[in-house]
């Protein structure tokens, strides 16, 4: 072994151990949610706290996923607690999944058409669009969240999953106008041009070749736009009533309304919550980094 | 190249379009100025309308001019102060640490090293955990009798007595500020990370030629390369996490007390709690006018002006 290999063994060394550490303190609450979401009841108020169960079960998953009413230990006898959250867990979870998948379904399609016009014609004002969707980004929900309360109350969309959605192509619209303008700036024009040479229409032209170049950049803008809208509480707060309507993250912390708090449930709702997005996140890294390069760094 | 089928649909379908190309411009961008329109310019501008009425959502038929009386209100209510001084605070702690973490994270994740890639997954991952998700899970680790964080300080005698995480004021805004950092560093690592991979590798192999160590390079060459980044990302945390309301209100409701209270929150508790509309749509105005200061130091930084000339 050279001089030259040892530094660079001991650096590699020095880094994988710094970086282990790190990603440790990082990643510990989610470890913890997961430990304590695998414990029965008894065990997670066990001192010394364990880190991995002794015995593991999926009693809280199983609860949330079947909407078993929930029983709570009180005195050494089970009791039980009426009508619980988790009763609802499901249908929440799916009220999320179609506000979500609506609303960032309806912004990808609005932001890559009028990204398209932007860049492809010429008009007044097309300069500016841009920028001031930027600026609309910028503005924080709870400024505009009540007045477009009153509007879904003049439209009688209140406490429904639509007004939800509007509301969410509210706030993900601006972010995915801007990201898409800057993705199809950069697309070159020279290839659409020779289409509509050898006689491509306008549509074929933007079917065929626009849309499928522009992929990449549709892909990360969808993504930041689900992640906007499942992880969202202020609209789904302000803008839902029945826990019939209500979506994962303003149903969940209804959990703690209760006398008791079922830690173990909690932290199971608080995983299977994350999943989808964790999915999303494992499957399209590469796209996220790609759409904060195009979205956020450039200016 | 296209199935047959699929083009044959196209020409037949061709007849039916017979607009002309600058029709076809304008009716892609119809929708979104459509929508824009509803969505986003009229809530906003309705905002600005409700900051100067006295609005009761419950009799909304009540609603009367009131000139800028709630402007008077939040001035002189010592409790929109205190949510100043505090979303000052909370920014100024959450930023400082986030760009310190940040840029260090992503000066660690910058190097060639087999399975860096996991790392780099495990050190992004918080940014798109929900809020909700990381409320519930600091209010259990950080539950002062039950919670693991107090029971690991206690252990190794870090601490004697429990620490009330989040049921004694200044506690509760250094939970909040740790929430706030560990979910939006990975935003600053990202953007740092894009920006040190264009750096040019020459320049560090011309700063080892001329002798520098490793914190010189980083002070003489890394450091200047990242400036700009920095200086876009700290300007836009800045505006977003000042407006931060699910961070705060989902872990301590701006607790105990109004200790945690930010502008949003105050906003919030006046609009909800308060049914005073007016009153929370003045404090959002404040919070726009406050936020138009910052994004125009960011397009002043990001070069608007230039950009126009380039395009």
């Amino acid at each position: 072994m050279t001089r030259h290999d040892f530094w660079t063994l001991t650096r590699r060394l020095v880094s994988y151990a710094v970086l282990s550490a790190v990603t440790f303190l990082v990643c510990f609450p989610l470890v913890w949610a997961v430990s304590t979401s695998l414990k029965p009841k008894s065990e997670i108020f066990a001192t010394p706290p364990t880190l991995v169960p002794h015995t593991a079960t999926l009693e809280n998953y199983h609860a949330l996923i079947t909407g078993r009413p929930q029983y709570f230990q009180s005195g050494g006898k089970d009791v039980s607690s009426g009508t619980t959250p988790a009763q609802f867990f499901m249908r929440w979870f799916f009220n999320s999944m179609i506000v979500t998948l609506g609303s960032t379904l309806i912004s990808i399609t609005i932001s890559t058409l009028a990204a398209y016009s932007l860049t492809r014609f010429r008009y007044w004002g097309r300069t500016v669009v841009p920028y001031f969707s930027l600026l609309g980004y910028m503005v924080p929900s709870i400024i505009f969240v009540f007045p477009l309360f009153l509007v879904m109350v003049q439209l009688e969309l209140t406490d429904s999953l639509v007004s939800l959605v509007l509301g969410y192509v509210c706030i993900t619209l601006p972010f995915c106008m801007w990201l898409m303008w800057a993705f199809m700036r950069s697309i070159p024009i020279e290839i659409e041009e020779a289409a509509l040479i050898d006689g491509a229409s306008r549509l074929q032209v933007f079917w065929q070749v626009v849309l499928p170049t522009a992929l990449p950049g549709i892909i990360a803008a969808a993504i930041f736009s689900m992640i906007v809208s499942w992880n969202d509480y202020l609209f789904g707060r302000v803008f839902l009533n029945s826990l019939d309507n209500l979506t994962l993250t303003v149903g969940v912390m209804l959990f703690f309304e209760g006398t008791h708090v079922d830690w173990g449930l909690l932290m199971a709702a608080s995983v299977l919550m994350t999943v989808p997005m964790a999915i999303l996140f494992m499957a399209l890294q590469r796209h996220l980094v790609a759409g904060f390069g195009a979205g956020a760094v450039k200016g | 190249m296209q199935p047959s089928g699929a083009t044959d649909v196209r020409v037949q379908m061709r007849p039916g379009y017979t607009l002309s190309d600058r029709a076809v411009g304008l009716l892609f961008i119809a929708p979104f100025v459509t929508a824009a329109l509803f969505f986003m310019v009229y809530p906003i501008a309705e905002a600005v309308r409700m900051a100067f009425y006295s609005y009761n959502p419950l009799r909304p038929e009540l609603s009367s001019f009131v000139g800028i009386a709630n402007f008077e209100f939040i001035f002189r209510d010592p409790l929109f102060w205190d949510s100043l001084r505090q979303a000052t605070i909370w920014t100024f702690l959450s930023i400082v640490f986030q760009t310190v973490f940040g840029v260090g994270i992503a000066l660690l994740l910058h190097q060639a090293l087999p399975g860096i890639a996991i790392f780099r997954g495990l050190l992004l991952f918080p940014y798109i955990v929900p809020t909700v998700v990381i409320a519930l899970i600091w209010r259990w680790i950080f539950n002062p009798e039950i919670g693991v964080v107090n029971y690991a300080l206690q252990s190794v005698g870090l601490i004697g007595e429990p620490i009330y995480w989040l049921s004694t004021p200044s506690m509760a805004m250094a939970s909040t500020i740790m929430l706030n950092v560990w979910k939006y560093t990975p935003f600053v690592v990202i953007c740092v990370l894009a920006r040190l991979q264009t750096v040019p590798l020459e320049l560090y192999d011309a700063a080892k030629v001329d002798g520098a160590g490793i914190v010189r390079r980083f002070l003489d060459v890394t450091l200047p390369q990242l400036k700009e980044v920095l200086i876009v990302v700290i300007v836009f945390r800045t505006i977003w996490t000042f407006n931060k309301f699910e961070e705060i209100y989902l872990l301590t409701k701006g607790g105990p007390g109004t200790s945690t209270f930010n502008l949003a929150v105050y906003s919030f508790e006046q609009s909800i709690a308060n049914l005073r509309l007016g009153v929370g749509a003045a404090t959002g105005v404040v919070m726009m006018v406050m936020l138009s200061l910052g994004s125009i130091i960011y397009l002043r930084v990001s070069g608007f002006g230039e950009d126009e000339k380039a395009s």
